[in-house]
Parts: structure tokens; sequence; C-alpha cells
């Protein structure tokens, strides 16, 4: 009560690292909008008693006016709670569009609540209608590297068949080495499938 | 309310104070001590500091000075600041230190303040640029997390610039992803 339960859930985001994503706690959110409704149900009656007395609402300051307002500022910080919450996890969510590409993996959808999951797509849709109607692709790095094409070791079994920019099929075997160019590859590195060789 | 969706704010209003009730209130639970729900007037009761500080501009608590900023703490500052646990005391001792000011009416915790960051200061920058990895975590303990933040700031930084001088790979695996594989060199 009176937002102990709400900070709990903003320390949990605080606790992970910094970018990481806890997975979504809904028992305890639900908990905290559970909370909610009953401080909405005692502020009321609590007025409702100072009005059955005959007390003027607006301008009285009795006991019951403090408890009301207790119980209002609890109710404001709870809101103010979860919604820092949400806001803090939508915006990792934004920014793993751009660190991981398109695809979410598997470890990272299961943190996720399902709403989370729907407005991952959503962003990921629009960026990619923006960036089609524009004809750049943004994703790929500022700096613009020194060679085109890069070395690299395939670190997990991607499989074969997979079309590059340049409509070459590629088979990303296990340990196998290619030598590719730097916007194909930038998407399997940053997901951790390949690894740069230099030197 | 720049600082509405920041979660370190929020934290740090979430620090107990005790605060003294001016005006009675009925209907609340919110002290354990009490069997009712009534708080009676001149009432000292524990409050996190989001409460006290809206109940205070409404004047129905006056609220004491926090045991972070007491004299033991401030002798101990004086004394050698930069060795002082301050995470025990208060984990966000400074942006705490800033919101009690005005409420308390203590002018003295500015400059309590300053004096403190300043010589810690000087230290946190040493270490984060020179101590070995051993030495660090138990330098750690001792700092607030707005100095554990310089000392971060301080520590990529040298990482950056070793890693722009030897040249490492440009790109790496996102660190979002997790620790299961070491991220390359």
């Amino acid at each position: 009560m009176y937002g102990r339960k709400a900070c709990q859930l903003v320390k949990e985001l605080a606790s992970g690292e910094k970018g990481q994503l806890t997975p979504f706690n809904s028992d305890l959110f639900e908990q905290v909008v559970a909370e909610c409704t009953q401080h909405h149900l005692e502020l009321q009656a609590l007025i409702r008693k100072m009005q059955e007395e005959g007390l003027d609402v607006q301008t009285t300051r009795n006991a019951e006016h403090h408890g009301a307002l207790i119980h209002h500022l609890s109710l404001v910080r709870n809101k103010r709670c979860l919604m820092a919450y949400v806001y803090n996890r939508a915006e990792t969510i934004q920014s793993l569009l751009w660190k991981i590409g398109h695809v979410l993996p598997q470890e990272i959808e299961e943190k996720l609540c399902h709403p989370e999951v729907e407005y991952f797509k959503k962003h990921s849709a629009a960026l990619k209608s923006y960036m089609s109607k524009m004809q750049l692709d943004l994703t790929v790095d500022m700096v613009p590297p020194k060679d085109p094409y890069i070395q690299v070791r395939v670190l997990d079994d991607i499989g074969d068949g997979i079309v590059l920019s340049d409509d070459k099929t590629a088979n990303f075997a296990r340990h196998s080495m290619h030598f590719l160019k730097r916007t194909d590859a930038e998407q399997f590195i940053s997901r951790g499938l390949m690894e740069e060789l230099t030197g | 309310m720049t600082k509405y969706y920041e979660i370190d704010d929020i934290i740090t209003e979430e620090e107990i104070v005790s605060v003294i009730f001016q005006k009675a209130a009925s209907g609340v639970g919110i002290d354990p001590s009490s069997e009712t729900n009534y708080i009676e007037t001149g009432s000292k009761v524990e409050l996190p500091f989001w409460l006290a500080h809206e109940l205070q501009l409404r004047q129905v608590v006056s609220i004491n000075i926090p045991p972070c900023f007491d004299q033991k703490t401030r002798l101990e500052i004086q004394a050698d600041c930069a060795s002082v646990d301050l995470r025990s005391r208060c984990p966000f001792f400074y942006e705490f230190g800033c919101k009690i000011a005005p409420v308390v009416g203590d002018r003295t915790i500015g400059f309590l303040l300053l004096s403190a960051f300043k010589n810690r200061y000087k230290e946190v920058l040493t270490k984060a640029h020179t101590a070995a990895f051993s030495a660090t975590t138990k330098f750690w303990s001792i700092l607030t997390n707005e100095e554990i933040n310089l000392y971060e700031a301080a520590q990529s930084s040298m990482a950056s610039f070793k890693k722009w001088r030897i040249g490492g790979p440009r790109f790496q695996k996102a660190p979002v992803l997790g620790r299961k594989r070491k991220s390359t060199q």
C-alpha cells in the first residue's frame, strides 16, 4: 500500500543492467493496479463521510480531508510508477530495433509481454516503410567503412540458402569463413551469429 | 516535471523521512505502529519523501532532518570524505540532499553536499582511471549512484580510448543480448 509495491516494480527495472530488460512482472503490475482501485474506493468513502456530516467538501480541512488527500497522493504516485515502468521498457524496446534489427531473438521475446511484442512489430514495420519510401537503409553503421568487404567467421549455424544483397546464395555453416559485403554481415554480427576477423 | 519518467528520481523520492503530523488524518493505515486508521496530531510517523513533501506543502506535517544528514555524518565527512560509506546511508545522497534542502529549511546542507562531492570526485576519477579490478569492488560499495555513473563514464572513456589506439573491430554483438557468448575481442 501507499506506493511501496509500485516502487518495488520500478526498482526491478533499475536492478537490471543498463539496456537489459527484466521479464515483465505482470503479477506485480496487476497488484499495483488493484491497489489504485482500493485507494480510490477509500477516497470515495471518506468524501462521502464528509458529505454526510454536511461539511463543504471543497474547503473543509478536517481529518477526513487529510486522509482523502493521502489516498489521492498515493494513487497519483502509483500512476507515476506504472507509467514510468511502461515508458522505460518501451524506450528500451525502441532501441532494440536499432541494435539488433527487425527480428526479435527468442531470449528477449520471453521477457516481453504481449502488447510489447506488438509494439516492437509495429515500430519495426513503420521503420521499414519509412526506409523503403526514402530508399535508404538507416540501420547500417553511421561511419563509412574503409573497406566495403569484411572477413567473417560464422559462430552459429544460420543455414544455407541465405540470399545476400547481390543476389547470391551463401551457405553459412558453423566455423566457416566468408568474405562478405559489410552491409550484409552487419546484421549477423550484431545478433552474435558471426564475428569479424581482423588481421 | 521533466523527471516524471526517470527511474532514479522515483527511487530517490521513496527515501523515508520522519515527520510529525500537525493535523489529524483519518482513514489511512499508513502508520504501522497505531492500531486504528486514525493518526493523531503530534504523532511521529515515517513516511516516504514524496508523501511527506506534498503534505508539508499543505501544512499537514513538518519534516525532520533525515538521519543521513545528521551531525554524525557531517563530522565524518569533515574528517575524511573519501572513505565515508555514503551508500549505506543513502544511495542517492546528493539528489536526496538537493530535494530535502528547501523543505527542511537547513541552509548548511548545500555546503555539506558541495564539499563532500568535491573531495570525493578527485578520488573517484583517479581510481577510475588507474585502479586494478580487485581494488575497485571495495571502493564501489561506498559510492552513491551519481558517483558510480561518473566512475563508469570515466572507465568507458578509458576503454574506448584504448580500443581506438589498438584498433579493435568496429562491430560487436549487441550488449543487450546477454552473456551467453563473449563479445568479439
